[in-house]
């Protein structure tokens, strides 16, 4: 009955807290930009994260040792390293741009700048790690962000044409643009595919306690939890390309991505938009600011758990609390968040191969799995998506600096 | 045992499991007659940042000279204390004692008690 509940809420979070400022934003500037021509790349995304999201947690439950803790004794503190510079600081990035898009749901609703914004959201972020346990950031924020399954209500309540849409699941190429074509598709799938989810998910499976008899459900979560959450972003882009292409709507700020339900819900619509925003932002926030606390914690060996009074993993909670702070100065400068989230995606996209490789390494090593190691299918998804996106975002994203 | 699969890089727990780093490096003895063997087990500073080069390790000294725990000689865990080698390094000390958890309690006392709500890092 226990994991039977387990089971429930692992599905039900990982779908409130599958969309945040990256899928969304990517979705909506896909859908406004070229209708249902980029479902595709959501689809890709999706996948890999599934096997991903899948992996991590085996491995936790199996081995006891997180993807970190494994990364580093598998390949040495030298390498380790190079891994650990890469990703923190692209999930740093995603941080900033988490924290700019509760600044700028809370700008929609109040009429007060995001810039304002910034010192009272990191201290709030910061509150509820302090005094939160690991129950709390992973259920609480997830549940809040439920609300976000409203963009699956708009994409429906708009009738789009599932003909067309079932199109856009196959790749095709447009006829010019293909340029900003390809960027759009490297950052979805950099917003799909996010590391530092799998460094949030193994590091929970090691918190709350996860041994092989997890395996089945674990298989199960990932499976519905991350196809469900694949929806709703592709209920952003549909909603998107129906309520914005038409009217040439370009999301370039937040605003216009706020008018995405408001054909389908009116007014509503735009509230639940901020809603939506601010609730899936700040569980990406509180979950990323713990991955890259996690991971340092767990490459260097420090003691850590969320559940533990700050003085007792002292060097865990001051590197949050540091990541946090340094969060906000960006956004107090006035960096324009969306900027960030769509060059952070891309980004993600381009190091992909550096969380990923030495990752599928390890999950085919019988040291850490015995007979719970990747089988040939698992490998060849995620290589294939993996190399897949790190090809586009080699040719892509010089080409996008380069077009300005 | 294989050295460096084995224990290099492996987390180190105490005998009440408080973890207390990972190796970062190992000392070895070579005599004239005897074989070459395993003294200490040295964790965290100069031995992490010297694997990835030199001066990444002289500006770690230099950045702990002015803040941080004062502390002249590495922490060294004479081999003989090694309990079990598995999926952790295990040891028979207490973690507190080594001077491994110096760092962690520099922190907890100097910022993180002294902010509301971090509660009291353990005294024994």
């Amino acid at each position: 009955m226990k994991k039977i509940l387990q089971l429930a809420l692992g599905i039900i979070t990982s779908v409130g807290g599958f969309l945040e400022i990256g899928s969304v934003v990517t979705a909506a500037q896909a859908g406004a930009n070229y209708g249902y021509k980029l479902l595709w790349a959501i689809l890709l995304g999706t996948i890999c994260l599934i096997f991903l999201v899948e992996m991590s947690g085996r491995l936790s439950a199996v081995s006891k040792h997180t993807i970190v803790d494994a990364t580093r004794e598998r390949f040495g503190f030298p390498f380790f390293s190079i891994v650990m510079l890469g990703i923190v600081a692209v999930a740093f990035l995603v941080l900033v741009a988490e924290l700019g898009g509760i600044g700028l749901s809370l700008q929609i609703l109040s009429g007060i700048g995001f810039r304002w914004w910034a010192i009272p959201v990191s201290i709030a972020v910061w509150l509820l790690m302090w005094k939160g346990t690991f129950g709390l950031i992973e259920n609480g924020a997830s549940l809040l962000g439920l609300v976000t399954i409203s963009f699956a209500v708009a994409a429906v309540k708009m009738h789009p044409d599932w003909g067309s849409a079932a199109h856009g699941l196959l790749p095709t190429m447009p006829g010019d643009g293909k340029a900003k074509y390809g960027f759009m598709a490297v950052s979805i799938l950099g917003a799909s595919i996010s590391p530092y989810l799998m460094y949030f998910y193994s590091s929970g499976a090691i918190e709350d306690k996860w041994d092989e008899s997890y395996i089945p459900m674990n298989r199960i979560i990932a499976g519905f939890g991350m196809t469900f959450g694949g929806f709703l972003s592709m209920a952003v882009l549909v909603a998107a390309a129906l309520a914005l292409q038409p009217r040439g709507i370009d999301v370039e700020k937040f605003e216009q991505a706020a008018l995405l339900m408001t054909p389908a819900l009116t007014h509503w619509g735009f509230y639940l938009f901020a809603f939506s925003m601010l609730f899936a932002c700040l569980g990406a926030a509180l979950e990323i600011s713990l991955a890259i606390a996690y991971f340092f914690a767990q490459g260097l060996g420090w003691s850590w758990s969320e559940d533990l009074d700050p003085s007792r993993d002292a060097r865990f909670a001051f590197a949050y609390t540091i990541i946090i702070l340094l969060g906000a100065i960006p956004l107090l400068f006035g960096i324009d968040p969306i900027k960030v989230t769509v060059m952070s995606m891309a980004l993600t996209s381009a190091t992909l191969p550096l969380a990923i490789v030495p990752f599928l390494f390890l999950m085919n090593d019988p040291i850490y799995l015995g007979k719970h190691r990747n089988g040939w299918l698992s490998n060849s998804v995620v290589a294939i998506v993996i190399l897949i996106s790190f090809v586009l975002a080699i040719i892509s994203i010089p080409l996008e600096i380069i077009g300005g | 045992m294989k050295l460096v699969r084995d224990v290099l890089d492996k987390k180190l727990t105490d005998r009440e499991h408080c973890e207390m780093g990972r190796v970062s490096g190992l000392i070895m003895h070579a005599g004239e007659r005897s074989q070459p063997r395993i003294t200490h087990i040295l964790v965290g500073g100069d031995a992490l940042w010297m694997r990835i080069h030199p001066w990444v390790a002289a500006l770690a000294r230099r950045l702990a000279k002015m803040w941080g725990p004062k502390r002249d000689d590495p922490v060294r865990i004479p081999w003989s204390r090694v309990e079990t080698v598995g999926k952790d390094v295990r040891l028979d000390v207490k973690a507190r004692e080594t001077g491994a958890l110096d760092w962690e309690i520099w922190i907890a006392k100097h910022v993180i008690e002294r902010i509301p709500g971090g509660g009291k890092e353990e005294e024994e």
